[in-house]
Order: structure tokens, then sequence, then C-alpha cells
């Protein structure tokens, strides 16, 4: 397994947030996270980058134990997120932001914003705006960006649909894709339960700080109780 | 007096108190009937009590120097009075003020609780103001060899005295000695707005009115400001013939410093305050050079009639005595011709000082009613070679 | 109100503003580069500045250095204070940093406690070089002569003017590139802007927060050696006074805007000088003062805005 997080606990003050989390995935994976608001989902992608710490628990990657690893180290292992609500540096420009992504690799970066502007172009016509300035789409695909500019072997992403028109959404799926394609693995977070389900290979179901389904992301979409309970609103959307 | 420094202390006055007993003159009397002040001797030889002569004033912190100067006059005048093997036995017992007018509430208590029957001090006028009612409460006269400050004569304390002329005198023996001695028909008058350096400025803003100069620029410093350029500038575009600074040596020496590197030439002139060595560090020894400064004090090294307390003095601490060395001696040799005199209670010695008179060494010590003293001159000073030297008095 | 006395003392004013500002700038840039990476006051920094004028003037004493030096002499002597200024300086923010602050964040304490913290911490730094050193003032030679290289108005300019000014400016420019371009910048601005997501890009904020108060300890340190060449003295609570000026200078420009804090200083210094010579001496603060809460009534975050955050560095 490239990562695996094992019986985790995770608290915010006397506030149990993450209630004994496993879970891994593998190389190559595309794995989904889904779950209710408030169910630890940002938690659970934070703890694995390191800037929430965990209480119990191990978290490995690619076999090296990282539980206690500050976080700015794990992502020179490889470990590379776009957080919930972009996290885009307002004051900096799209390509200042791009470069923050390759915060610490050395060498040429040319290939890499060839690269991201290859599956962005909008972004290609915006090097010199500032962050803080972009639409909330722009801002999405600059956070997603960044985080590959940083080569990373896992992707983390938290909701990088979210406040997206329809059109965008499907757009961000197929970039998605197209970068496991690329092969980079990718825990994906989504609120948007039917599309991730589609695009992931297998999923997890997060209930209030305990996951509560593993399964292959194309059974749990077939899965009554989890329709019900998740894919509810979508159902029109997604058939 | 000195004040002291800027910030802690406006304005400082040592008082030396007077300590007991005669030290020169008329013989000895055996002590007086029914001291219940005194206490019973532990001291030298014959004596058969023993009194205590309170010390108050800086002995720690930024303006210990002068403290230590008087206290050092004090005990040298003790030391030399106890040598005679006395009746009555007199000590020291001294409070470290560290200048701070809060501090003395505790001060004056300490003392009062000790029993002293006079006390040498309080050194700053600040202190003083603060200290003193208590001391005129108790009943225990105080005489100070350093506080200035005109008010603290006015407070209606018939326990004060003071053994130098007050700034009433130095700012307008400094305006006469700008304007009759040196000529000087435009000049220039700053201060550091405290109560000391702006009490003194303003004696000199009227009396050189008097005396028929203009008062071409009236400005204020920040005593703990370093950029004093704004009033610099004024003073440079005024061409003043002389510049007079009321406050303390520390922003007399940025003043003198930055009025000569923008080119300033003429006279400079500051009181008491200012007249420490470190006046001349401060502003560099070629802008202090002619600068002049005024002080009620004496520079005994200068005066024949104190050469044995010179010689006393300097095998006694191992340094020449220094400003207020002298004042401090002569006050406490008042209070020792008191208690030789028979005087062991403070009521007894207040008296005394009321209606005697004490030739010391720096000047003859008799009070008015109010406890300043009855004349007092104010000695003109001048940096030369690097060194602050006696010059002169001030005209009237 | 002398307005006579603001036209005829207006150029010298100026002069003396600019150089009293260009000081202030420098020493501002380290409350402005805290505050936008912390949010937090370093009540210390006047101590980081003292430390910097304490340990110019020891180099001088240290080494007989008394007298007007010419030539290679006298770049060396000024090097050597100016190193040893900003080494004391910056040694001295990195002290604080670790002893007053990194503790307290690493255990998540409020910015009051580091507030009061970092008083604390100022006067322990001020007691000890009272006690320990003296409560008097010590000189800094006179290392040239501080002759006049040509007039404006009635001002003259002299060679200390010149360099004080040249030097401020060329420190506040190499900062600001710094921060705009090198990757230790970016890293500070990224810190200042989102202290999480600089963690998720690879950031490490202790070492980030180490280099912000290294780099404010520098420029105070420069601010030290110039003004020691200005005014030549320097006592244990040298920093105070030009600490609140230098911190109103911040706050004026806007805190955390390095552009805010040359500007802020600039403004703060020619205000003293104006505002002396309308009004007298004794109202220069106060001048200061009102301008600074006027501003701020109309302008809360100050005349460039609260920056690092918002616009480019
Ligand atoms: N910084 C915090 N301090 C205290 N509690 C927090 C904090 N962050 C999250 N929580 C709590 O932890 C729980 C999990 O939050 P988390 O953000 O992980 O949920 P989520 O699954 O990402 O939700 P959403 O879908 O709304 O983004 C919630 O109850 C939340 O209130
Ligand atoms: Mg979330």
């Amino acid at each position: 397994m490239l990562l695996e997080v094992d019986d985790v606990h995770v608290f915010y003050g006397a506030v149990e947030a993450l209630k004994g989390i496993s879970l891994q995935v593998a190389k190559g994976e595309i794995v989904a996270l889904i779950g209710a608001n408030g169910a630890g989902k940002t938690t659970t992608l934070k703890m694995i980058s390191g800037v929430r710490p965990v209480k119990t628990g191990k978290v490995r990657f690619d076999g090296q134990d990282i539980t206690h690893m500050p976080g700015h180290k794990r992502v020179d292992l490889g470990l590379c997120q776009a957080p919930e609500g972009r996290g885009i540096f307002p004051g900096m420009t799209v390509v200042e932001n791009l470069e923050m992504g390759a915060f610490n690799r050395k060498g040429s970066l040319t290939e890499d914003f060839d690269r991201v502007y290859d599956l962005f172009p909008r972004l290609a016509e915006r090097r010199k705006q500032v962050g803080g300035t972009m639409s909330g789409g722009e801002q999405q695909m600059l956070a997603i960006g960044r985080a590959l500019m940083a080569r990373p072997e896992v992707l983390l992403l938290d909701e990088p649909s979210m406040g997206l028109a329809p059109k965008l959404v499907s757009q961000i799926f197929s970039i998605i894709r197209q970068i496991n394609a690329q092969g980079t693995t990718v825990l994906l977070v989504e609120q948007n339960a039917v599309q991730a389900l589609t695009l992931a290979h297998r999923a997890y179901v997060l209930e209030i700080g305990k996951i509560v389904r593993s399964a292959p992301a194309a059974d749990l979409l077939a899965d009554d109780s989890v329709r019900a309970a998740y894919l509810g609103g979508d159902l029109g959307a997604s058939a | 007096m000195k004040k002291s420094r800027p910030a802690v202390m406006k304005a400082a006055a040592v008082v030396g108190v007077a300590a007991l007993g005669l030290g020169a003159c008329g013989s000895s009397k055996s002590s007086n009937t029914g001291s219940s002040a005194t206490t019973a001797s532990g001291g030298g030889g014959s004596s058969t009590s023993a009194v205590k002569i309170g010390f108050f004033g800086a002995l720690s912190g930024a303006n210990a120097a002068l403290g230590i100067n008087i206290l050092n006059g004090e005990k040298l005048a003790i030391s030399q009075y106890m040598a005679g093997h006395p009746k009555v036995a007199v000590t020291v017992d001294s409070f470290d003020s560290q200048g701070d007018p809060s501090q003395a509430n505790n001060g004056a208590q300490k003392l009062i609780g000790d029993k002293v029957v006079a006390v040498v001090g309080p050194a700053f006028s600040g202190e003083s103001k603060a200290a003193n009612p208590y001391f005129a409460q108790a009943g225990i006269p105080h005489i100070t060899a350093s506080a200035t400050n005109v008010a603290l004569a006015q407070s209606g304390d018939k326990f004060f005295y003071r053994g130098l002329a007050d700034d009433s005198a130095q700012g307008p023996g400094d305006a006469n000695y700008l304007v009759k001695t040196l000529g000087a028909k435009t000049i220039a008058v700053i201060d550091d707005k405290s109560s000391y350096g702006q009490g003194l400025a303003d004696y000199v803003r009227s009396q050189i009115k008097t005396d028929g100069a203009t008062d071409v620029v009236d400005d204020h410093v920040d005593p703990n400001g370093q950029d004093y350029s704004s009033t610099v500038n004024k003073i440079v575009a005024a061409k003043p013939a002389a510049v007079f600074y009321g406050g303390y040596y520390d922003a007399a020496g940025r003043l003198i410093k930055q009025l000569k590197d923008k080119g300033y030439t003429g006279a400079f002139m500051s009181g008491d305050g200012s007249e420490d060595p470190h006046f001349i560090t401060d502003a560099g020894a070629t802008a202090a050079e002619g600068a002049y400064l005024s002080c009620a004090c004496e520079d005994t090294s200068a005066a024949p009639s104190a050469a044995t307390f010179n010689t006393a003095y300097q095998a006694a601490y191992g340094t020449p005595p220094a400003i207020y060395s002298g004042e401090g001696y002569d006050v406490t040799n008042f209070l020792l011709a008191a208690i030789k005199a028979g005087n062991t209670t403070p009521s007894a010695i207040n008296n005394y000082l009321k209606t005697n008179s004490w030739t010391g060494i720096t000047k003859t010590l008799k009070f008015q009613s109010d406890g300043d003293l009855v004349g007092g001159t104010v000695y003109v000073y001048q940096v030369k070679n690097g060194k602050i030297t006696q010059i002169g008095t001030t005209p009237s | 109100m002398h307005l006579h006395s603001f036209v005829t003392q207006f150029w010298p004013s100026t002069v003396d503003g600019v150089t009293l500002g260009s000081i202030y700038a420098l020493f501002a840039l380290g409350y402005t580069l805290v505050y936008g990476v912390l949010k937090l006051i370093n009540f210390a920094h006047s101590e980081v500045f003292m430390v910097g004028t304490m340990s110019a003037m020891w180099i001088m004493h240290f080494l007989n250095i008394s007298a007007i030096q010419s030539g290679f002499a006298l770049v060396g002597a000024l090097l050597l204070a100016a190193l040893f200024s900003m080494g004391g300086s910056a040694a001295t923010a990195l002290a604080l940093e670790r002893v007053a602050y990194r503790p307290l964040r690493r255990r998540g304490a409020s910015r009051l406690a580091a507030l009061i913290s970092a008083i604390g911490a100022s006067f322990v730094l001020q007691q000890v070089f009272e006690v320990y050193y003296s409560n008097q003032y010590s000189n800094f030679p006179r290392l040239f002569k501080h002759s006049t290289l040509f007039n404006i108005g009635s001002a003259q300019i002299t060679t200390d003017r010149v360099l004080i000014v040249v030097a401020a400016v060329v420190m506040m420019v190499a900062l600001e590139r710094t921060v705009a371009l090198t990757k230790l910048g970016r890293g500070i601005r990224a810190v200042a802007q989102d202290p999480e997501t600089a963690t998720l890009m690879g950031v490490n904020i202790d070492r980030t927060i180490m280099y912000t108060f290294l780099l404010g300890g520098i420029m105070a340190g420069v601010a030290a050696v110039l003004w020691n060449v200005r005014f030549e003295q320097t006592r244990f609570d040298i920093g105070f006074l030009p600490g609140i000026k230098a911190f109103t200078a911040a706050v004026l420009g806007g805190i955390g805007n390095i552009r805010g804090a040359l500007l802020g200083g600039l403004i703060i210094g020619l205000l003293e000088l104006y505002g002396a010579s309308v009004f007298g001496s004794q109202w220069r603060d106060t001048t200061v003062f009102v301008v600074l809460v006027l501003v701020l009534l109309f302008r809360p975050s100050g005349l460039l805005g609260e920056s690092l955050a918002r616009a480019r560095a």
C-alpha cells in the first residue's frame, strides 16, 4: 500500500473528530472519501498531510511511518494536497502560486509549467493575475495545478468541485482522471458523491468520525442505502 | 542643585541633613536635658549619649553620584567630630532613595522611625517635595545640600533649610552673566519642560528682558529624545549671541553637539543640572569646549578655605571632593554645632538653626525664616580643555 | 502657531525629517514583517535595535576606534560597526523568537500571552544592559567629518545624512526585492497569507518565522548603526522612543506592508520636524499621533493597507 491510515484518532480540544479511522490507498488508484458535512473528511486529509496532529494510531507512506513527521516534510515524500476552499495565496500571482507548489523542488520547472498550462489553458492566459482576484473556478484550477507542481505521488483533493458550475465540475473531474492516467494516485474528498463514485476505483464512507463502509465505488453507487443517505439529491444529475 | 537624571526625577535636590554637633566652633557642652530622642551611646570614648543624623538621597541608580558625594561630606564631618571624643556620639543613618520620588514616603518613615534628630537631604527637588511634609509633621529639621527648587521653601515647612542658593538666584544670575558679562543681546532660551529646567529657564527669560536683551527663540526639548534638530534649526535660523538651556546634562550635551554640528558659534550656558562631567562626554569634548555652566555649589578645590577639607576628603575616600561634597560637609557641621551646643532633640536643633549661623568651607550658613539662605552666591564654570573649571560668579 | 518658522525652516526640517524617517522606516520593518507573519506585535523589537546600537558602539570601544578615519580604515570601521550592529540585533531577534515566542506558539497560547512575553523580554533586556553595562550614555565615535556636500535652500546636506538616507533606501529596496523575488521571500509571504496551506506546499513554518525575525533583526541592526552615526550615543533605553515611532510608522503605512513601512517612516520623520517648526518642539510627538489617529479614522488599515497578506509584498 502506498498510503495506510491505521486506527487514527484526532481531537479538537476535547472533541474527538476522528474516532479510529483506517484506510488504504494503493498506487495508481483513485479513492473517494464521502460523507455528510462534519463527518471528518477534511480532518482526515489534514491529518494525512500532517497539519492535524494524530493522538493515537499510525500513518504510513510507502511503508515508512510518517505519523509524527512535520507536514512540510511530507510534501517532499510526494504527498500533496489541494485543500478545501482552495487555499490560493491571494497576494501572489498565478505563476507565484504555481511556484509555491514546487516550493522544495530543485531544478527546472518548465516541464511542470507546461503540463499545468496544458491541463488548464485558462491559467496560461492569466499568469500575472493576482490569485485573490481570480474567479472560484479559476482558483480551483490553480489549486489543482499548484498541487501538481510538486509532482506528487499521491494527490489529496478536498472538494475540488465545490462551488463550480456543472460544466466546470465535469471538466475538473475529467482532468482528475487524466492526472491519474498519467500515474498520480488520488485520494478524493467530495460532496458531489455520484460523480466522485463514478470516477473512483474504491471509496470509503465516513460518518461522524468513523468509516462505516468501504467498497469498490461501483458497488456503493449501486447500493440503495448509500444512495439514500449520500446520493439522494444528486440522483437526477447522475442519471 | 543638580537635578537628577532627566527621566527619573525631575527636580531633585539633595537636602543635606544637618548633622548635629559643632565641629569646629565652640567648646562642647554636655548634652542637654531631656533629650528623649537620643539613644544610649554605643559610640566613641567619653560620650554619654548618642544621636543619629539621617541622610536621604540616591546612593544607587542613575543618580547615585550626587548622593554619594553628599553622604561622603556628611560622614567626613561626623568622623572629624567623633575624633574629638564628644559627649554626644553621632552616627549616620542613611536612606538610599535612588532619587525616586515614589520612595520618599518609605524613606521619610524609615528615618522618622529610627528617631533621627535631623536629616541631611533629601537630595533632589522631586523627592524633597514628597518627603518634606513628613519631616515637617514629625518636627525633624532637614537641610538639603542640593535641592534648589524655589517652591520647597514656600510650603510653610518650619523645619526646612537649604544650604545653597535656590533657582531664583541662579536663573537671574545666569541671565545677568549672559547679558552683562558676555554682552549677549539676543538669546535663545530652551528647556526640558521639567519643573527644574523650565523653572530655571523662566527666570532667565524674565531677567534677560530686564537686562535689555531679547529672547529670540523659546523652545522645549524632550529630555528623553535624541533628535533636537527642530530646536537646532530654529536657533540656527535666529542666530542668537547665546543659548541658555534649562535642564540636565545629557540633553544639554546633545543640544550643544547638534548645535555645533549645524554651525552654531555663539555662547552656550546651562545650569547646575548640566554641571557634570557627563555633559562633556555626551557632547563630545570639542562641542562642549567653552560652554558655561552655573551652580550654587562651589568647587571647593579652588577655595583656599577648603584646603584642609580637600585633603581629608581625598584621604578618606581616595577621590577629590566632587559636586555637593562641600555643601554636604557644611550643613552637617552646622548640625554638629547645634549638638555640641547641647541641643540633642529635633526641636532644640531646629531652634538652633534658626538663630545661629555657621561659617563653613563654602559659605556662611545663615537661614531666613523660610529656611532659605541669606545671600547665596552663584558660581560660573566653563569647560576648558575638557574640564569643568570654576571661573567666577554671576553679577547682580 | 509659527507658520513663519515653518517656512524659514522648511528645508532643514525636510532634510532632518527624511534622515530620521529613513531610520524609522528600517526599524519599522521588523514590526511589520513579524506582524505580517505571526499577526503579533513584537514589542521587544525596540530592544533588538538597542542591542544593535550597543554592539556597534562596543566594537568601536573595544578596538579603540575613537577618532576620524579615512580611506580603507573608514570603510572598514563603518562596515565593522554595521556588521556588529546587524549581528547583535539579529542574534537578539532570533533569541527572542526562540525564548519568548516559539514556546508559546507551540502550546497554542493566545496573542495576548505572546504580547506579555514580549514586554517581559523587553524589560529583561533593558535591565540587563542597565545593570551589567551602564545606566549612562555611551558614545559612538565620529568616524568621518560631517562636512557639507551641498545646500538645498537653507539646508546643508552633510555626508552623514547622505550616508544614512542612501544606506536606508538601499536596505529597504534589498529587503523588498528579497521578499518579492526569492524563495525565502515567497515562503514568508505564503506563511503570512495562509500558514496552513504554506505547510501543505512544503514550507517549514518554524524556519520561515525564524528567517522573518532574522530579516527584521538585520534591518533593525542597520537602523541601529545609522542611529549611532546620526546621534553618536546610546543607552539601555535608547530603543524606547524610536521604537514607538517606528511601530507607529508601521501602523501608519499599513502594518504588514513593507512599502508602507517606508512611507510611514518618512511621513513620521517629516511630521515630527514640521510639527515642531509650526507648533514648537514640545508638540512634535503630539503632531505625529494626532495625524496617526486621523489617518486611521479614514483608513483603518493604514495608508497602503495591511499587506504581506493582501497585495504583493
Ligand atoms: N479547527 C477546528 N476546531 C474545532 N472543531 C473542528 C475544527 N475543524 C473541524 N472541526 C470539527 O470536526 C468535525 C469534522 O470536521 P471536518 O471539517 O473534518 O468535516 P468534513 O467532513 O470535511 O465536513 P464538510 O463536508 O462540511 O467539509 C466537525 O464536527 C467540525 O465541526
Ligand atoms: Mg471538509
